[in-house]
């Protein structure tokens, strides 16, 4: 018995033994944690009962040259609400109140309004949606509504804050607006003018500001003051005109919905200082309307066509290789280089006729040869001078997306030079441009030579303080001759007022303008997909051009018409005439001393009279109305008359003595 | 009047003030815990430590019921008192209440009772009966195989309402039935299979197979009697299956929840960023609680100062991580002093236990000493990260009436019992 009780408290020393092995493991991790790494814990512990509370700056405006409001940050509120929190008794009486509050306001009925936040308090739903994106005023409203009014605690409201950007002009010029967006992955997208100068001005720096927590859910700011300072993003002024882009943008949107076309774009610049004063692109939705869809007019790269004659014709005169009185024979409207036809769309060609007209009447074939004929020997110098007048280099746009130009050199092994590619890029195949930067070489032949950078901002400003000033930037002050500019000037005007001009549909002889047409195929390569780009390219006034503009419309209905004169043209045309009629036209008096002889004259008759007589009635017949009344009045006579013109008959006669407010009847006829 | 002088002081009056001291130092705890102004309003019954001190003042209502009962009562319908306790658990699937995912409530009015707190005393009733049976004999597998069904109808009934904690708790009654004599190989296999799960886990099944296999033989040759080469080679196999089993556990029986906690304890997940995304989801609490604790230093920030717990940083702060607040607030000091109580009060228990002249105290005895251990280690040691996060309350501490009244319960019957032990004669 002895070793059983041995053995018992061998047990009983062995489950304490374990108990009090647990207990110093207990007091070791307790050494352990405070003081060991004691220091460790107090910093977290510290650390994390203070945290930096995000002040987010507000983001800077966008507006219009002329002050218009195009982008701007408004507040905007989510309320939802809260099911659970109204106990059962304050629910069931204010329910009803809260969605007849609901129901004349955001429309359904209120029955539904009852089964949905039912169902939401049934499913402890404690985050019920009742309106979305609502604005201040809106929010104010709604806050006192029943069951909402008794607040977060008691009602269960929940408002939330965001900032949403909106555009006051709607879809106007979208694109080139622009907006910045972070989708959930972080990935941002900047299109536009908003996207591109987000950063650098329109954002501004977030504050930060130190909050202590006091208790759950408590947060009291450490200090009276921001830690950083909010600092708002500056507002940012675009030299696009609102009356310009508005004429553009339905002149655009018209054309495409009569054309049932693909998309289009319309750009409008200033030509002394490459300010765009309109950006229109518009793109067609599955359903058929038209949206500000991609800026078009930056960022796709196309085949040109015939509107590229221009760069063609003006190289080879600068090169001095070719004149515009030289004759070529278009022989009948076909010719074959390597077995490939260059057409003219007018069947059966146009004879022999100078380069000008072939330029005017957009003759493939006229322009081909004399291209061919001026540089196939030596086509290098055909791409030189191309380069030379800044056509291979991109623009360096503020705004994403540009691609580079493609112009083929017979130096480069890229696969893009071939026997045909000289003759092709002639008239505008192989070689491949924006619409902006189409524009902006037309706008350099408009401005006599000086290219200039396509610019989208005028200023950047703090309330009225202007923080950078953007000015215009120079390309290439000349690039080529004035005697080149002059011949290509005349071409181009005579594209629209020459009766065989291809854009001589659009002459009117109210105001002037120059262009050239452009009709480019476009997927060639498959008959059954051909399809054709519609442009027009020209500025206007034809002489001291004030603007130029491109116009590019792309796969219109080809049942209706493809034609760049038939499509595009009009555009440019409306547009042109628009600008025109809603310019205020100074009429400048050329001499003020020109001799009025009737004036004079009556005046003489008048002051006669009036220094002659002080007391004897004269005669005022045959003298104005105006005349006679001024006359008698000074006298001090006072005045009646029946009828208005001229004096007929005075009732008191010439030659009597009169007194003062004696009252004298004229009779005027 | 001698008697009756005597009668009152022949309560064990070192466990009655170890019960005071932890039931007073645990409500000022919780009241730092969940008071949330700058005024203390001590009757405010919305806060918990406006009710924990309703529930406390009850229990005095309680000990004097208890204490008034006749001890043999306890001895004689223990099986009434467990059978009824088995109903309230078994009830709960048809009348209970869910909260935070664990069915294991009765709404009464407005108070809930969670009668798991009581099943741990019905259960050290029913099996202190059932030991101290002159005709149980716990070396015959017959009966370890009774007493066993006694232990785990209450573990299994507890597991189904979702409450794992309070299951695990049920392994107490190893250490009371190992010291009425269950045969070693129960304890030493029990152990032996955690190490080895355990091992298996960390360091994969051939590895854990390799080591248990040189521990073994080890053993085997140097034993004095050496039975036969048989025993340890299928000792060896069992092991092998069972390491390689495990993982299987623990991907397909375990609980999501649960084996994240064991993969952060054990240190299964090796990327240092994985780990501490781990720290900040699902170990929120325990880095939170060890913030708590570490930031206490020696002396801690003082009663109602503690920068955490009144930043309501621990979540459930008053019930199961409410050591936190003493280790924030009393720091070192504090804390080994809880511990030290709680000592005392398992030494004394155990003392006592001891001293008894029938079995069915101590064995009674013994139950609420491992009972009480067993919740003192699992939440301590969770609270600092010592074990895997299990939910159950520290004793007479936490937050909670049904704990409370549990442990009061618990604890007075063997106050009670002890009493009598002079007329045990």
């Amino acid at each position: 018995m002895v070793t059983n009780e041995k053995h018992i408290l061998n047990r009983l020393y062995f489950t304490a033994g374990c108990m009090f092995l647990f207990c110093v493991a207990v007091v070791f991790k307790l050494v352990t944690i405070q003081f060991a790494q004691g220091d460790k814990y107090r910093a977290m512990a510290e650390q994390r009962i203070v945290k930096n509370v995000v002040i987010p700056a507000n983001r800077g405006n966008v507006y219009s040259a002329n002050g218009n409001l195009l982008a701007t940050s408004i507040p905007k509120y989510d309320i939802r609400i809260d099911a659970v929190t109204p106990s059962a008794k304050t629910f069931e009486k204010y329910l009803k109140p809260l969605c007849d509050s609901l129901s004349g306001y955001l429309g359904n009925s209120s029955a539904y309004y009852q089964n949905q936040i039912r169902k939401a308090r049934a499913n402890k739903n404690r985050y019920h949606l009742l309106a979305r994106n609502i604005g201040y005023s809106d929010y104010i409203r709604m806050r006192d509504f029943p069951l909402l009014n008794l607040g977060a605690y008691k009602g269960g409201l929940i408002v939330e804050q965001h900032t949403k950007r909106e555009h006051p002009m709607g879809g106007i010029a979208q694109r080139t607006i622009g907006y910045e967006r972070v989708d959930d992955d972080g990935n941002v997208t900047r299109p536009g003018i908003d996207g591109a100068f987000g950063v650098k001005y329109l954002r501004g720096t977030d504050g930060r500001r130190a909050k202590q927590q006091i208790g759950k859910g408590q947060w009291k700011p450490i200090a009276d003051y921001n830690q950083i300072e909010p600092q708002d993003g500056y507002d940012v002024y675009t030299t696009i005109d609102v009356n310009i882009q508005d004429i553009a943008h339905h002149a655009l949107l018209e054309q495409l919905e009569k054309y049932k076309a693909d998309h289009g774009c319309v750009v409008v610049m200033e030509t002394k200082t490459g300010e765009i004063k309109a950006i229109s692109n518009l793109g067609r939705n599955s359903e058929g309307y038209y949206y500000e869809r991609l800026n078009y007019a930056v960022g796709e790269r196309q085949e040109t066509g015939s509107t590229f004659k221009l760069m063609s014709v003006t190289a080879a005169l600068e090169d001095k290789v070719l004149d515009t009185t030289d004759i070529v024979d278009t022989e009948n409207g076909v010719l074959t280089f390597y077995g490939k036809k260059v057409r003219d769309s007018h069947h059966g060609g146009y004879g022999k006729i100078t380069v000008a007209q072939a330029f005017e009447v957009s003759s493939n074939t006229g322009i081909v040869k004399a291209i061919d004929r001026a540089y196939s020997k030596n086509p290098e110098k055909f791409v030189d001078r191309l380069y030379a007048m800044n056509l291979n280099k991109k623009l360096d746009l503020p705004i994403l997306g540009e691609p580079s130009p493609i112009i083929p050199d017979p130096r480069i092994k890229n696969g893009r030079w071939s026997g045909i590619a000289l003759q092709w890029m002639a008239y505008g195949y192989g070689v491949s441009f924006t619409p902006l930067q189409m524009l902006t070489f037309y706008n350099a032949i408009a401005n006599d030579g000086e290219m200039v950078k396509p610019q989208f901002l005028k200023e950047v400003r703090e309330f009225d303080k202007t923080i950078v000033p953007f000015k215009k930037e120079v390309i290439n002050p000349h690039i080529c001759s004035k005697e080149t500019i002059a011949k290509v000037q005349q071409l181009l005007k005579n594209v629209v007022e020459q009766k065989h001009g291809t854009g001589h549909r659009l002459y009117s002889k109210n105001f002037s303008m120059a262009g050239k047409t452009g009709t480019c195929q476009k997927n060639y390569a498959k008959k059954d997909k051909l399809s054709y780009i519609s442009s027009f390219a020209g500025y206007f006034p034809a002489d001291n051009p004030k603007y130029s503009c491109i116009v590019v419309i792309h796969e219109p209905d080809k049942s209706v018409g493809y034609y760049g004169a038939d499509v595009s043209g009009p555009v440019f045309k409306k547009i042109a005439q628009k600008i025109f009629t809603d310019t205020p036209i100074i009429d400048e008096v050329e001499s003020l001393d020109v001799d009025r002889k009737s004036t004079d004259q009556e005046f003489e008759a008048f002051y006669d009279i009036a220094k002659t007589y002080k007391t004897i009635m004269p005669s005022v017949v045959g003298l104005p109305t105006m005349d006679a009344v001024s006359l008698l009045e000074n006298m001090g006579l006072k005045v009646k008359m029946n009828g208005v013109g001229i004096v007929k008959r005075q009732s008191i006669e010439q030659g009597e003595k009169i007194k003062k407010n004696q009252t004298i009847v004229l009779d005027v006829s | 009047m001698i008697r009756e002088t005597h009668r009152y002081f022949k309560f064990d009056w070192i466990t009655i003030i170890l019960f005071l001291l932890l039931v007073g130092f645990g409500w000022l705890n919780i009241l730092s815990a969940s008071h949330s102004g700058e005024t203390v309003d001590y009757f405010n019954f919305s806060e918990p430590y406006g009710k924990q001190l309703i529930f406390i003042l009850m229990t005095i209502g309680l000990i004097i019921l208890i204490l008034s009962i006749e001890s043999k009562f306890y001895e004689r319908f223990s099986s009434v008192i467990y059978i009824i306790s088995m109903l309230t658990l078994v009830g709960l699937f048809v009348f209970g209440k869910n909260v935070n995912g664990a069915t294991s409530w009765y709404a009464i009015g407005g108070m809930t009772l969670q009668p798991s707190e009581f099943a741990k005393a019905a259960t050290a009733l029913a099996v202190a009966k059932y030991i101290s049976d002159l005709n149980t004999d716990i070396n015959k597998f017959k009966d370890q195989i009774q007493v066993f069904i006694i232990i785990v109808i209450p573990a299994f009934l507890v597991l189904l309402q979702n409450d794992a904690g309070s299951t695990i708790v049920y392994a107490a009654f190893f250490f009371v039935l190992y010291r009425e004599g269950l045969p070693k190989i129960y304890l030493v296999g029990g152990v032996a299979l955690v190490i080895l799960s355990l091992f298996a886990l960390k360091f994969g099944a051939i590895a854990t197979s390799i080591i248990a296999g040189l521990v073994i033989f080890l053993f085997h040759f140097l034993s004095k009697k050496r039975p036969t080469i048989l025993q340890p080679i299928l000792i060896l196999l069992a092991c092998i299956v069972i390491s390689s089993g495990i993982k299987f556990f623990y991907q397909d029986v375990l609980q999501p929840h649960q084996k994240d906690r064991i993969s952060l304890w054990l240190r299964l997940e090796k990327d240092p960023h994985k780990l501490e995304v781990m720290k900040k989801t699902f170990a929120y609490n325990l880095n939170e609680s060890e913030k708590a604790i570490g930031s206490g230093g020696l002396t801690g920030k003082g009663f109602l100062e503690g920068t955490r717990t009144t930043g309501k940083f621990v979540p459930e702060q008053h019930t199961d991580y409410i050591f936190s607040t003493v280790g924030e607030e009393w720091g070192f000091l504090g804390s080994s002093m809880v511990i030290l109580v709680f000592v005392l009060l398992l030494i004394r228990i155990l003392h006592l236990a001891e001293l008894q002249k029938s079995q069915f105290s101590r064995v009674y005895g013994y139950s609420v000493a491992a009972i009480i251990f067993m919740h003192f280690m699992i939440n301590i040691g969770m609270v600092m990260g010592l074990i895997p996060t299990i939910g159950i309350p520290l004793p007479l501490f936490s937050y909670g009436g049904s704990g409370l009244w549990g442990f009061t319960i618990l604890i007075f019957i063997f106050v009670k019992l002890d009493s009598n032990k002079i007329n045990e004669w």
